[in-house]
């Protein structure tokens, strides 16, 4: 499949070119995994918040990000108690109602919430709807080989949906892929670090999303074209405080949240979609792909919530980010109902307390449409950073 | 002489005030916002400097704040209610540490510092309930003048238990402790009461602490401030102004402003000795 599935921004200046990676972001259509369909392509949909899709990219199937969407859970709803999570059910509803259709899913056992969603979603399709058991223990001597079994037995089922083996060239070609497009997203996490004011909050997520609704290499391509714009932008720095967005590891907060934050302060780091950018270097290449992917995952990532590694206290690794983004300020967020987001931020304030770092505290919901009140208390925030 | 204006467009009440140098209030105005805001922010502006036969070129600067403070649109600046009735507060009743602003649609609770800066805060979640808007349902389900809500809960030493957490269902709640034969005075009380205890719950996240200094619309009913100080076991600093306690803070940061910019600048000074 030579086709692209989204060529809209080719050959288009840098304002045109984001405002097309937000409306397809938007866009709970999912053309372009509709596209891929069409086209004869499968999917296998992935529910956050790290999986390693390189072994997916290597069987020609389309890795998707399932990150929920705004839309209302209608069908969804009945499959789930109304204490849950909306990231759980707008998740399933885009399969349910259509929206996305799929040859394969994988979820992980996160919380309570996701490990259940394996199953649930197995009740209403045929096709494999498989649990990744990554390791909760990373600091485990034998994590390294349990997590390649894990890949090991993914791969197996990949093979079966695809209906041919991967080997291990494909699958080297595969990880160089993916170095490639983490390489270019630390390039705009480094913009945004540098000189936030030259791409606005949502622009950086809409264009860090697209990676999991697009064929990597054609993820790769967009930024390629678009990084070298956004450094050259003439945005002039204004007077704004900046802070780091921590809570957006699994359910994301809606677009016009990120938006509003964005007209207030520079967002100048956050966890948005921080699975796409789980592993922080390039995975090496070596003689075993699939432990080389392991190791990496145990060794070189970053951090949320759902991974309990010893040697990544969360709190000291949030105070770390802030450092390194030289940020004046923390938005600690956490979806409604999450439990481990809203466990985490505990552990957050303490360490930002201790830091004597400001933090602002709130919770979104992703179908959340007013921020009056948000806009409100930030706004306050930001007032009392700037005339202290 | 300069004066200072603070124009504070609430979503049920506008609130216009000027102040002159001395930080004194000069003159006060207040009027329903209505459905267009920029016109109300208009009105209580000119009503309360037409009040005191201030001509508009001597407000040297307009600071606005609420919820429609960006309608404001003849204001040079906009500081937050929160921040603004943080500085009204402390203004008013200096000992103030802690304020509980209680408006028509949202309730917001404000620590501050001796200085008036904001040191945490918090405001009721989407839900009405513990708002003016909860005493606005339970009014209408009981055909009462909402000014008369105080008095009339006042009359009853003792109050229905009001469990609904929802302003929507509330009215049905209170229809049905009538439908049970309970004195109107009975379910008002429960209603005053069913709100205070909510308010706490805010006022805990933020810490209660110092004197308690209650503002926004809901400050004028009796009921409500007797409901707080019996779940607070506490007096709170009430005054006539604190209503206000939204556009004097504006105005006391329009009139830092101006100050501000009067005060000679430390680099000119030294060039001119």
């Amino acid at each position: 499949m030579s086709q692209n599935l989204f060529d809209s921004w080719r050959d288009q200046p840098l304002e045109e070119v984001l405002y097309q990676c937000r409306e397809l972001y938007e866009n709970t259509d999912f053309p372009t995994v509709r596209a891929w369909r069409d086209r004869g392509g499968k999917v296998l949909g992935h529910f956050q918040v790290y999986f390693p899709e390189e072994i997916v990219h290597a069987a020609g199937i389309l890795p998707v990000k399932l990150r929920g969407g705004n839309i209302q859970p209608d069908k969804a709803d009945s499959r789930f108690g109304s204490y849950l999570c909306s990231i759980i059910k707008t998740s399933l509803e885009l399969a349910l109602s259509d929206k996305i259709e799929l040859d394969a899913f994988v979820t992980h056992p996160i919380c309570d919430a996701a490990r259940n969603l394996g199953a649930i979603w197995g009740r209403n399709y045929d096709y494999p709807c498989e649990i990744l058991y990554l390791p909760q223990n990373p600091n485990s001597a034998a994590s390294a080989e349990y997590l390649r079994g894990e890949y090991d037995r993914l791969q197996r089922m990949v093979e079966r949906v695809a209906g041919a083996e991967i080997n291990d060239e494909a699958l080297r070609h595969s990880m160089a892929v993916f170095n490639r497009n983490r390489a270019l997203m630390r390039e705009l996490y480094e913009i945004k670090r540098q000189s936030p004011e030259k791409i606005a909050a949502e622009d950086a997520y809409a264009l860090v999303a697209l990676a999991g609704i697009l064929p990597r290499e054609e993820h790769n391509e967009l930024l390629a074209y678009v990084l070298p714009m956004i450094r050259e932008s003439a945005a002039k720095q204004e007077d704004r405080i900046r802070i780091v967005f921590e809570g957006a590891f699994c359910e994301q907060p809606p677009f016009d949240m990120v938006r509003s934050i964005g007209r207030s302060a520079y967002v100048v780091d956050d966890d948005f979609m921080i699975g796409l950018r789980w592993i922080l270097s390039d995975v090496p290449r070596g003689r075993d792909p699939l432990r080389d992917l392991a190791l990496s995952y145990i060794e070189d990532s970053s951090y949320s919530p759902v991974q309990h590694d010893l040697r990544k206290r969360k709190e000291e690794m949030l105070v770390r980010r802030v450092r390194a983004a030289n940020a004046d300020a923390v938005i600690v967020t956490a979806a409604k109902m999450c439990e481990p987001g809203l466990e985490e931020q505990v552990a957050y304030i303490h360490g930002l307390e201790r830091e004597g770092i400001p933090f602002f505290v709130s919770e979104f919901e992703e179908n959340q449409s007013s921020f009056s009140d948000l806009e409100l208390q930030l706004e306050t925030f930001m007032e009392n950073l700037l005339f202290a | 002489m300069a004066y200072a204006a603070g124009v504070d467009v609430g979503s049920t009440q506008t609130k216009a005030v000027v102040i002159n140098e001395d930080r004194e209030l000069i003159a006060t105005c207040l009027i329903d916002t209505g459905a267009n805001v920029t016109k109300a922010a208009e009105n209580a502006f000119r009503a309360c400097i037409e009040q005191e036969g201030i001509l508009e070129e001597e407000i040297e600067w307009v600071i606005g704040t609420g919820y429609g403070r960006y309608k404001v649109t003849f204001g040079n600046a906009q500081v937050t209610e929160i921040s603004c009735h943080g500085r009204g507060a402390t203004h008013i009743f200096p000992g103030t540490r802690t304020v509980l602003d209680m408006g028509g649609q949202d309730t917001k609770v404000i620590r501050v510092s001796p200085d008036g800066e904001i040191e945490d805060f918090c405001m009721n979640d989407k839900c009405a309930a513990g708002t003016g808007r909860f005493l606005g349902a339970s009014a209408s389900a009981l055909d009462i003048p909402l000014d008369d809500l105080g008095a009339t809960a006042l009359d009853s030493d003792k109050g229905v238990a009001i469990s609904t957490t929802c302003t929507v269902f509330a009215e049905s709640e209170v229809l049905a402790w009538l439908g049970k034969g309970k004195k109107v005075q009975e379910i008002l009380w429960g209603v005053h009461e069913s709100i205070a205890k909510r308010s706490i719950g805010l006022m805990r996240r933020v810490g209660i602490e110092g004197e308690i200094t209650f503002t926004g619309g809901v400050s004028l009913n009796t009921a409500m401030v007797k409901a707080m100080e019996d779940v607070l076991d506490t007096k709170l600093n009430i005054s006539e102004q604190c209503h206000y306690a939204g556009a004097l803070g504006a105005a006391l940061f329009a009139m830092d402003h101006i100050q501000a910019s009067r005060a000679p600048h430390p680099i000119a000074e030294e060039v001119a000795q």
